[in-house]
């Protein structure tokens, strides 16, 4: 190699550490990744949580940012798919961003988080309600809404006490989450001595439920409990009742989206849902709720202001703790309480909220929603 | 035993949708011995054109004649999935014929997930739906006991379906194309020597497979009402499955292995339990294949010299 070849190649070799360096030194902006589904099936999920969260940047920012530095919510799409959940943990930590909210579907969740605790990465989900999410022990992992260890008892409560029926059919998807809560509820209605009749998995993405239809209106089923999300119970509640079967239909959280009046219609109206209470009608988010809808965006969506505390809370943490160490930070979380949209939320030793409420609504199908009482 | 009818009227109609895809795989093996991968995406992109069209025509165009919607929809989509089907072979197989027989399975693969992306960013990940257009059916029975429902969309599925392999059988049976096509199936080389433009058949073998995928599309697409772009993975699989069932290179087997796999998946979930259908449909596949290895219609192959 020649004194000239040298040359360049040291100086090709310094301007790509300078390069490095100098944005290292460029970050003036605290980031945040928000994962979740920005496509596939369950997206509008996604866009609940990607509007919560980007909505809270914009605010925060308006108000001067933290510590003089602006925030910057990243956007990730994780498909709601295990496998890509965890190629977007893994940019993120390439990435060096300390903070996440998010994932969004639980069966994502749960082999992202892994990564965040290994690394130090502050995780708060605003979305996944599977219990064992935060019962592996982890201390970087929080999150903003209820468990399903919450959501079942209550479905399987008002299934008791109000509907009262004969013969119960449970069907879930086999994800973790809906398998999950379908297992909760089914526990929780036995324990009341009702019979839970059929208790079987259909597949993700199946689309002819025309067996299972008339498997439940031969066994004179009378309610059904879903849990799984609206693709598949759209289709579901559409193919049964043109079989004529005419039972109650209810499910978790996971269904309670517009996408289930699109899918199954007419066939959508009556069907009760589990939902965290609707944020947006509580009067002190009335400022946050003119401004979602000067964007004329919808802030009624269940995780929509669950994903805005998320961003404040990492906020607040940063402020408070005086640091930006995510460790420390999920420290001081655990120890302090904070005023967000969702209510004045603390957090237990394992990452879950002291307290969150889910309520019946009942679904119409122009895909408005009523709570029952 | 009202239940037992209910879920052969469901297992029939799952069969004949299978039926359709399965003529895809059935036909391109009989002549050029390759499996085409691409053939579910094809299915797939016929579903959007299907319920693209039908939304274009009852909410742009405020049709309401039910009859014509659905003749001029199938007739779109069976043309622009036509095209499709050509211009896949041209592009991806063609080119690759005389290769070793790997190279083009790799080439369908690859043609497979690009088309797949292709329509997800054209159209959007997400789910499109639509309610559907011809809605109501038939019940028998008693008012107090288990009805059976037979709706004129199941009805509509089986008589489409009828309709389109009776027209494929004679084609192949009576036509001078048709001749072609079984000669090609026998032996490529000796029917090119014999003056036949094979390359003529084999692009006709991938349109006439592509049309009915296109009956197959639009039909699910007005059945089930939800599409994505991933619908077309699912169902090559289980055509595939269906035209092993039957004997791969086989028509008629591909008709049978569709209405089988239909059939036993609805029965599986009847009688078992969900979760069991695929299991069921697929142990019957190792089944048959243990027992007869050509499948169920299948000429055991004669080794040419």
């Amino acid at each position: 190699m020649n004194s000239f070849n040298r040359h360049v190649l040291s100086a090709a070799v310094s301007a790509v550490l300078l390069g490095l360096g100098g944005l290292a030194h460029a970050e003036n902006t605290i980031k945040i990744a928000v994962a979740g589904p920005i496509t596939g099936p369950v997206a509008q999920y996604g866009d609940m949580q990607m509007m919560g969260a980007q909505m809270a940047v914009e605010q925060l920012n308006a108000k001067g940012g933290v510590n003089g530095k602006q925030l910057e919510a990243v956007l990730m799409d994780d498909v709601c798919e295990p496998k890509q959940a965890v190629a977007v943990a893994n940019q993120i930590v390439n990435d060096k961003i300390k903070y996440v909210v998010g994932h969004l579907c639980s069966g994502s969740t749960q082999p992202a988080s892994k990564l965040y605790e290994d690394e130090g990465i502050l995780m708060i989900t605003p979305a996944a309600t599977n219990p064992d999410i935060t019962h592996q022990g982890y201390k970087m992992v929080f999150r903003t809404i209820g468990t399903d260890d919450q959501q079942g008892p209550t479905a399987g409560d008002y299934i008791a006490n109000q509907i009262k029926p004969k013969n119960v059919a449970v069907i879930h998807d086999k994800q973790q989450y809906g398998q999950g809560i379908a297992e909760e509820v089914k526990k929780t209605i036995e324990a009341k001595g009702f019979k839970v009749a059929l208790f079987e998995g259909v597949s993700k993405g199946q689309t002819d439920f025309s067996a299972l239809c008339t498997k439940m209106k031969s066994a004179n089923v009378d309610f059904v409990y879903y849990g799984g999300y609206h693709p598949e119970l759209g289709l579901i509640l559409r193919q049964c009742r043109e079989q004529g079967f005419d039972a109650g239909f209810m499910g978790p959280e996971g269904v309670g989206n517009k996408d289930i009046s699109a899918i199954a219609g007419p066939a959508s109206e009556g069907l009760l849902v589990t939902l965290p209470a609707d944020f947006s009608a509580d009067p002190a988010n009335a400022s946050l709720v003119k401004a979602f809808k000067d964007k004329n965006q919808d802030p009624s969506g269940p995780f929509v202001m669950p994903a805005y505390s998320a961003v404040q809370i990492i906020v607040d943490a940063i402020k408070g703790a005086k640091t930006e160490d995510p460790v420390k930070l999920a420290d001081y979380i655990r120890k302090h309480s904070f005023d967000t949209p969702i209510g004045k939320v603390a957090f237990k030793e394992n990452g879950d909220l002291k307290e969150f409420q889910f309520v019946v609504f009942k679904w119409h199908a122009d895909a408005t929603k009523t709570p029952v009482k | 035993m009202l239940e037992f009818f209910q879920q052969v009227i469901n297992g029939l109609t799952l069969g004949s949708i299978y039926a359709l895809i399965a003529i895809g795989y059935t036909m391109v093996y009989g002549i050029i011995g390759m499996i085409n991968f691409a053939h579910g995406e094809i299915y797939m992109i016929s579903a959007y054109i299907g319920l693209i069209t039908v939304t274009a025509l009852t909410v742009q165009f405020g049709v309401e004649n039910v009859p014509l919607i659905l003749l001029f929809t199938l007739a779109a989509s069976i043309l622009a999935t036509s095209a499709y089907g050509w211009a896949i072979e041209r592009i991806a197989y063609r080119p690759l014929r005389s290769s070793p027989r790997l190279i083009p399975l790799i080439s369908a693969i690859g043609m497979s997930i690009f088309l797949q992306n292709y329509v997800q960013i054209g159209q959007g990940a997400r789910d499109l739906s639509m309610q559907p257009l011809i809605s109501g059916g038939w019940r028998f029975g008693s008012d107090a006991g288990f009805q059976i429902y037979l709706s004129y969309m199941q009805v509509l599925i089986a008589v489409v379906t009828v309709i389109f392999m009776t027209a494929l059988t004679l084609f192949i049976a009576r036509s001078r194309l048709g001749r072609a096509c079984r000669a090609c199936s026998q032996d490529l080389t000796m029917t090119n020597l014999l003056g036949i433009d094979t390359n003529r058949v084999i692009s006709l073998t991938f349109v006439l497979g592509a049309a009915l995928a296109a009956v197959a599309g639009v039909l699910i697409s007005l059945h089930i009402g939800k599409i994505n772009p991933f619908i077309g993975f699912d169902a090559g699989i289980k055509a595939f499955t269906a035209a092993v069932l039957g004997g791969i290179g086989s028509i008629p087997g591909a008709m049978l292995g569709g209405i089988i796999l239909g059939l036993s998946e609805s029965f599986a979930s009847a009688y078992l339990r969900t979760e069991y259908k695929d299991v069921v449909a697929f142990s019957l596949l190792v089944l048959v294949l243990l027992f007869r290895p050509t499948g169920l219609l299948g000429k055991p192959e004669i080794e040419k010299v």
